[in-house]
């Protein structure tokens, strides 16, 4: 398994990459590093090209930065892996393979860090999670261990994935996982159904700790019941364009609330065993 | 499944059941309306180039207009630059590198940047063409459609095609070309699957030229008479056009590599660039714009100047786009080369008469239109386009035999010289243009995870070589992997070939670790390499297998004997063209 | 149709990347929903078939049948029982009367059987040493349905011209309906006769019920180191 994640040489690109050290170490990945040489990439996915325009504190001090990003590897052990693009669509834009298991962005990558607040995902953040077909770990703007796994349930087909990915995390790393379900209209009833028809009943009672439904309350009063050290996982929602735009997405409302590091899982989520 | 996504999926067109067996209708469907949008653009960008072109040069008498080209082409890099910001390249070189590894896939920002930045360019005088331009956003707006419609690759690699086929239909209106340039020059594959569609978008395109500016050939049609001298005389020219086509390659990519070096900001190299072609046009105004109206006068003898001056021209033409081009300026090379072609043409028609003043000559403009075929011909190193676009924008077709001929030579001549077109020259050499059906396009699309074989048995270093020879007894395969008994890491190989002397030998099957007869210097290969490297490798240690390793776990073998069978496998695919 | 990825990888034999591969590339006709691939059977048959592929729906099977049953030596010396004392002084006689002893056979395979012995005899000897004679045709028989082997302890030894030119005083008739159970029968007979003390216990001329306990025990063995 493998963990891509482009470093910026600054303070805030350690504490990411920190972050993604310490994701990989939990469940056995080992980290590909990209020191980009360009302000933009491109990532091709199944149906769809994604330009990525990264800030330019992403270049700079080109002379460290390797350097920088060696230490902090080295601490894990492992021979450090970097990543050199090999295919360029033009001269000065390179290509970046998209065949990882996951790939860690911090809330934003096109825009000037100064500007990233809280509940703001950027918009080439979103459509890295909108096409590609692994989770993207959107990591805390701090470095921030955490020691077990909480999954934010709804029912739907992203959420589903969620849960596998958690079962598949869970297998991993052998920390405890919470499944948490704000319950809007249905009952439990209808939660266990979704589950049972998904034939992931077994995994459900095998892997999950506690399940917490909340039939009452708002979303936001309840995200407190998330352990703070928790790594959450959950489904990007598929809302269209005018609606996130309107009402901010469920996605960025948890983002607003909690500072925990996040696995958001696309609708183009493939799940692996 | 919740209910977004049904409301999405009208939009998965190739999942009607009609569509699923058979989407040769669905292609076509698409493809017209690929071909209405780029030909749309192609109008758009042409009128737009022209009305500001007219705008601009109405004072065009006083010398501060030399200034013109300067702030058009700054204007256009910036644009790219930082309001698009899009890796500025050429743009067929995109179109054909998403085609050949992307599956046709480009960004939707594609469809329109270069309109813009190339109307600026060439709109403001620098001496480039808007077919390029068009083609890529002709081609995005293909990849882009079958992007909403959830199409395949190579769906959308026909749909990309569709769209640059309309598109230099529409700025030619000149259907076949559009068909002969897209299947020559972007595709590089002829098969019924792909003509059927792109034939289709080559019409649409043309008929909305013909609707939105009227059914004009783009150059009126005259009579020629050719004799054989003629025709000997045009071997001539063949070799002329080439020596054209060779200096104008050269002069761009020695222009692109000095304003590389120059240490200022693009937006100002692309101003220097687009001044000194500023003044260039002063003193020769033929030289600025695309130049379409030097072609009609060149076609219909009235380019009045002398000898002289049509050989100064067609040399200033070649610095002038290389100037504008390799400093930065946005646009193709297709109608300059048209403009030098047929500056060369005259000019060598002029040469011949000085020097055989007796002989009678075919007038002046049909050499224009052999050289315009020779430049298209060996700049593109693709004769069929050439010789397709001079017929239908001429409307002739006694010139056939010459034009043949003028093709032919001009490509074989200029590949001997640059064994890459221009369009293809970078992709070549970076080793990235794939045709379909080739060898490289193969060992590309494989990759090392589909060439695994899983079913070897690994063991670990401190196991006896008596436990080793009950595994041998039920392993299948002559290759074992050792791995570390604590951390799992690849240590090495125990080759069954290494070890014959020992296994019959029962004395030694208490007293050998495996650790002792593995070999722990094994060539291995990663998950991320390319397949082409790894040959090199298994060949260079004249290997028949390769173990694979990724995060330093064994994952597999690759062998060339499953190579062969998928090779062959990939290679029937890519070639047998579906008849379901 | 609608089959995952790897079931569709399985019917052709092709690695779930590769198909997914093509599907994505539009080489092959099948949709794909999520997870899910959607085609139509008659048409990707006829896809395979103009490909030169090889497809085979077998989803419903997993696979487990693939493999051969390991032979058990046990079984078979049951099916072939122990008999003792067969008539006859020489080679031909004893192996005459030892075939007409195998139980469940027809008379007339019986007799194809003993010429294929003696055949089988005319080319070596298969007296392999220590009194021993392991008895079988050259070419395995087809009229056989199930392995067996066929024990006869012998009134006297008698001179079977052995590798060691001892005289034989037991005859394992080994037949079998394929190469491939014979080789492991005759593997795991062998490895049977080369422990010394089962030699000497032979040599007592021992009851079918104590012979079958220690080939029972046997049996344990090679099921532990599953071997063979």
């Amino acid at each position: 398994m493998q963990l891509f994640h482009i470093f910026r040489n600054t303070p805030l690109g350690r504490e990411t990459l920190l972050q993604s050290i310490y994701f990989c170490n939990k469940i056995g990945a080992s980290p590909i590093v990209y020191i980009p040489k360009f302000l933009k990439f491109l990532m091709y996915f199944e149906n769809d090209v994604v330009q990525i325009d990264l800030d330019p504190s992403y270049l700079a001090n080109p002379d460290t930065a390797l350097k920088h990003a060696d230490q902090l590897l080295e601490e894990t052990g492992e021979k450090p892996k970097f990543f050199n693009p090999k295919n360029f669509t033009a001269a000065t834009l390179p290509d970046v393979p998209t065949n990882f298991d996951f790939m860690c962005c911090p809330r934003s990558i096109s825009d000037l860090s100064c500007k990233i607040g809280l509940g703001y995902i950027g918009p080439r953040v979103r459509r890295i999670v909108k096409s590609a077909h692994f989770p993207v770990l959107i990591t805390s703007p701090a470095y921030k261990p955490w020691h077990s796994i909480a999954v934010l349930f709804g029912g739907s087909s992203n959420a589903l994935n969620a849960l596998r990915l958690g079962f598949r995390l869970k297998r991993l790393s052998n920390l405890p996982l919470e499944v948490f379900t704000q319950s809007e209209k249905e009952s439990r009833d209808f939660y266990d159904a979704v589950i049972k028809a998904e034939g992931i009943g077994k995994e459900m009672d095998q892997y999950v700790t506690q399940w917490h439904i909340f039939d009452q309350g708002r979303f936001e009063h309840n995200l407190y019941e998330i352990p703070h050290d928790a790594l959450v996982i959950l489904g990007a929602y598929g809302h269209g364009l005018i609606r996130d735009f309107i009402f901010g997405s469920k996605m960025e409302k948890m983002q607003s609330e909690i500072l925990n590091n996040f696995i958001i899982v696309g609708p183009n989520y493939r799940a692996r065993n | 499944m919740d209910g977004k996504s049904d409301l999405k999926r009208w939009r998965h067109l190739a999942n009607f059941s009609i569509f699923r067996s058979d989407d040769r209708l669905l292609l076509i469907f698409i493809g017209i309306i690929v071909g209405i949008c780029s030909g749309i653009a192609a109008v758009v960008l042409n009128r737009s180039i022209f009305t500001l072109f007219d705008l601009l040069y109405s004072v065009y008498h006083y010398w501060w207009t030399f200034l013109f080209p300067a702030v058009g082409a700054a204007l256009s890099s910036l644009f790219l630059e930082k309001i698009i910001n899009e890796g500025a390249g050429h743009g067929v070189p995109e179109v054909v590198y998403s085609v050949s590894r992307r599956g046709g896939l480009l960004r939707l920002r594609s469809s329109y940047s270069r309109l813009i930045s190339s109307c600026l360019t060439i709109g403001s005088g620098g001496s480039a063409g808007p077919e390029a331009p068009v083609v890529m956003s002709g081609a995005a707006i293909g990849s882009n459609i079958a992007k909403f419609f959830f199409l395949n690759d190579r769906q959308r690699i026909t749909l990309v095609g569709c769209g640059a086929a309309g598109a230099i239909s529409s700025i030619f209106n000149a259907p076949i070309a559009g068909m002969v340039f897209t299947i020559e020059v972007i595709l590089g594959e002829w098969s019924a699957v792909n003509i059927i569609p792109i034939a289709i978008a080559s019409v649409a395109g043309t008929e909305i030229s013909r609707l939105l500016q009227g059914n004009q050939i783009a150059f009126s049609h005259h009579k020629f008479n050719i004799d054989f001298t003629d025709i000997m005389a045009s071997i001539g020219l063949a070799v002329f056009a080439a020596a054209a086509s060779i200096l104008l390659t050269r002069l761009l990519k020695s222009m692109r590599q000095l304003s590389g070096q120059l240490p200022s900001p693009i937006w100002l190299r692309a101003a220097t660039g687009g001044a000194a072609v500023g003044i260039i046009g002063l003193y020769l105004p033929v030289t600025l714009g695309e130049g379409y109206h030097c072609i009609q006068l060149t076609i219909e003898g009235l380019f009045e100047q002398g000898l002289m001056i049509a050989a100064l021209a067609t040399l200033a033409k070649i610095f002038a786009t290389s100037l504008t081009l390799g400093s930065g300026g946005s646009g193709g090379i297709f109608a300059p080369c048209l403009v030098i072609g047929s500056l060369a043409g005259l000019f060598y028609h002029r040469g011949l008469v000085l020097l055989w003043p007796t002989v009678s000559w075919v007038n002046e403009g049909c050499f224009a239109l052999l050289g315009m075929a020779g430049l298209i011909s060996g700049m593109l190193q693709a004769p069929l386009t050439g010789i397709f676009l001079i017929v239908e924008i001429t409307g002739g077709y006694e010139v056939i035999l010459p034009l043949i001929i003028v093709s032919a030579l001009a490509t074989t001549i200029c590949h001997y010289f640059e064994p890459a077109s221009f369009y293809l020259k970078d992709l070549v050499e970076r080793g990235q243009l794939l045709r379909p059906g080739t060898d490289a396009k193969v060992l590309t699309d494989l990759s090392v995870l589909e060439l695994l074989e899983t079913d070897c048995i690994s063991v670990k270093q401190n196991m006896l070589l008596r436990d080793f020879i009950n595994i041998v007894k039920k392993s299948h395969r002559n290759y074992f992997p050792v791995e570390d008994q604590e951390t799992g890491h690849f240590l090495g190989m125990v080759y069954l070939d290494d070890i014959r002397p020992y296994i019959f030998d029962p004395i030694m099957y208490d007293a050998i670790l495996l650790e002792q007869i593995m070999d722990s210097e094994v060539e291995v290969a990663y998950t991320d390499d390319d397949l082409f490297d790894v040959l090199r490798k298994m060949d260079k240690n004249q290997l028949f297998s390769i173990p694979v390793v990724q995060n330093n776990r064994f994952l597999g073998m690759i062998s060339k004997a499953t190579l062969l069978d998928k090779y062959r496998k990939e290679l029937i695919v890519q070639t047998t063209h579906r008849c379901f | 149709m609608v089959l995952t990825i790897p079931e569709i990888a399985k019917c052709f034999g092709l690695s779930s990347n590769t198909v997914e591969r093509w599907i994505r590339q539009g080489k092959i006709p099948i949709q794909r929903r999520n997870n899910s691939c959607i085609f139509n059977q008659s048409i990707l048959e006829k896809w395979a078939e103009n490909h030169h592929m090889p497809f085979e729906m077998t989803v419903e099977n997993t696979g487990n049948e693939l493999k051969y049953p390991v032979e058990n030596l046990l079984a078979a010396m049951k099916r072939g029982r122990v008999f003792y004392n067969p008539d006859g002084t020489d080679v031909g006689t004893i192996l005459q009367a030892a075939a007409f002893l195998i139980p469940d056979l027809k008379s007339n395979v019986k007799q194809k059987i003993y010429e294929k012995l003696v055949e089988r005899e005319k080319l070596t000897s298969t007296g392999i040493g220590k009194g021993i004679a392991i008895p079988h045709p050259r070419i395995c028989l087809s009229s056989i349905k199930e392995s067996l082997i066929t024990t006869c302890f012998l009134k006297k030894p008698i001179d079977f011209a052995a590798v060691d030119n001892e005289p034989v005083f037991v005859l394992f008739i080994l037949l079998s309906p394929t190469v491939k159970t014979h080789l492991q029968l005759l593997s795991r007979l062998s490895f049977c006769l080369r422990d010394v003390s089962f030699v000497e216990f032979l040599k007592n001329c021992p009851s079918e019920d104590q012979l079958l306990t220690i080939i029972a025990d046997f049996e344990k063995q090679f099921e532990k180191s599953n071997s063979f």
